[in-house]
């Protein structure tokens, strides 16, 4: 039994009380409270990288596991991102975790897989432990996958029930993650690479959240398309890529995710600096 | 069961090819990593059609990119698996 969360909430006090408002509103109200901001990232820089790391390395790195740092090395700088609301109360994580959202080849399906402490991981460790977790679910052999097998046998009037009873708990209490099912609830942050999946260039992306409202934070990365942008000595074809954050009023405002934001397009542009703390990590071969 | 590297080739040359049919001049010599042809979805993909139809496991750390650079050295992999060296 693991508790993803802090035991004790953030204080009152120190929530921002624009943020409390959302906290706090009634339902009757039908606030939304969901932020949404996209950018454009440079994707030449991002994109040679990766050629260069897979011009020699023991792993094939993609955008996804770039994706999956930046997003660590960003949350380390806001360590007050890394949060969730339980009831009305706001709890910090533990440790920066990430989601990833990933095709179940043997499901067809989408499925999740979660990225403990990433912001001690290397690329190429991050790479391993992704393709590692694809592999087992393309097989069906890992253990997270034979309880999915078993959930996708429940009726759905069952599935519902425990749905509705799941949700509200954990919307309401700061629960332990007790199974391969519920541990993906220990990353605050979602990431979503749709560079490489067929879909035509995105102009706007909003996802959707969780049920029970344990990711604050959701990242997707859309495909490289060309671009002429103007430089002082004339124009220039580039290859862009789209960069959506959603994020919760409750946690956070405009302005903070705007610099979130900025630090996650900058590792990515400047994607050099996802190796920065590479040596930090343990257990790197 | 001997598996013949250029009817490997072939196979894997065409399973490619039909998933990127833009590329007509997809060769076994060509760097799928280079020319960004090789994305996580169709490299799942081509491992699963290889483990299938030649009973074969692929380890995550053989995932990297002298093994997955052309079409040519995934065959030389496949075969190195389907026929392992005594230790």
């Amino acid at each position: 039994m693991k508790w993803p969360l802090h035991s004790r909430p953030i204080p009152n006090s120190e929530i921002p009380l624009y943020n409390r408002y959302y906290l706090h509103a009634p339902k009757s109200s039908h606030v939304d409270s969901t932020l949404l901001m996209g950018t454009e990232i440079n994707a030449d820089p991002l994109l040679s990288f990766l050629h260069d790391r897979n011009r020699g390395g023991r792993v094939i790195i993609t955008t996804a596991h770039a994706l999956v740092r930046a997003t660590a090395m960003a949350l380390e700088k806001f360590p007050e991102m890394n949060v969730r609301v339980v009831g009305r109360r706001v709890y910090a994580f533990r440790e920066i975790s990430i989601r990833m959202a990933f095709f179940h080849r043997r499901n067809r399906d989408i499925d999740i897989l979660l990225i403990k402490a990433a912001n001690q991981k290397s690329l190429e460790q991050i790479g391993r432990e992704v393709w590692e977790r694809l592999l087992q679910a393309g097989r069906g052999e890992g253990a997270r996958d034979r309880d999915l097998a078993r959930m996708r046998r429940v009726p759905a009037f069952w599935f519902r029930q425990f749905m509705r009873i799941y949700a509200a708990l954990d919307r309401n209490f700061a629960l332990p993650a007790v199974s391969r099912l519920d541990e993906l609830r220990g990353g605050s942050a979602l990431v979503n690479d749709l560079s490489s999946s067929g879909v035509p260039p995105i102009r706007s992306y909003k996802p959707s959240r969780f049920p029970d409202d344990s990711d604050s934070l959701n990242l997707t990365l859309g495909p490289a398309e060309n671009k002429v942008v103007a430089r002082a000595d004339g124009f220039e074809s580039v290859r862009v890529m789209p960069l959506f954050v959603r994020a919760d009023h409750r946690l956070t405002d405009a302005y903070q995710v705007g610099k979130f934001l900025a630090v996650v397009r900058d590792l990515l542009q400047n994607p050099q600096q996802l190796d920065v703390a590479d040596s930090r990590a343990s257990g790197d071969q | 069961m001997t598996l013949d590297k250029s009817k490997l080739e072939d196979d894997i040359l065409q399973f490619v090819g039909s998933r990127i049919p833009n590329h007509p001049e997809l060769a076994k010599d060509t760097d799928l990593l280079e020319d960004s042809l090789l994305d996580s979805l169709l490299l799942m993909d081509l491992i699963f059609q290889i483990e299938d139809r030649y009973a074969i496991k692929f380890g995550s750390d053989q995932i990297n990119p002298a093994n997955f650079r052309t079409v040519s050295t995934i065959a030389s992999l496949v075969l190195a698996q389907s026929n392992p060296q005594p230790a």
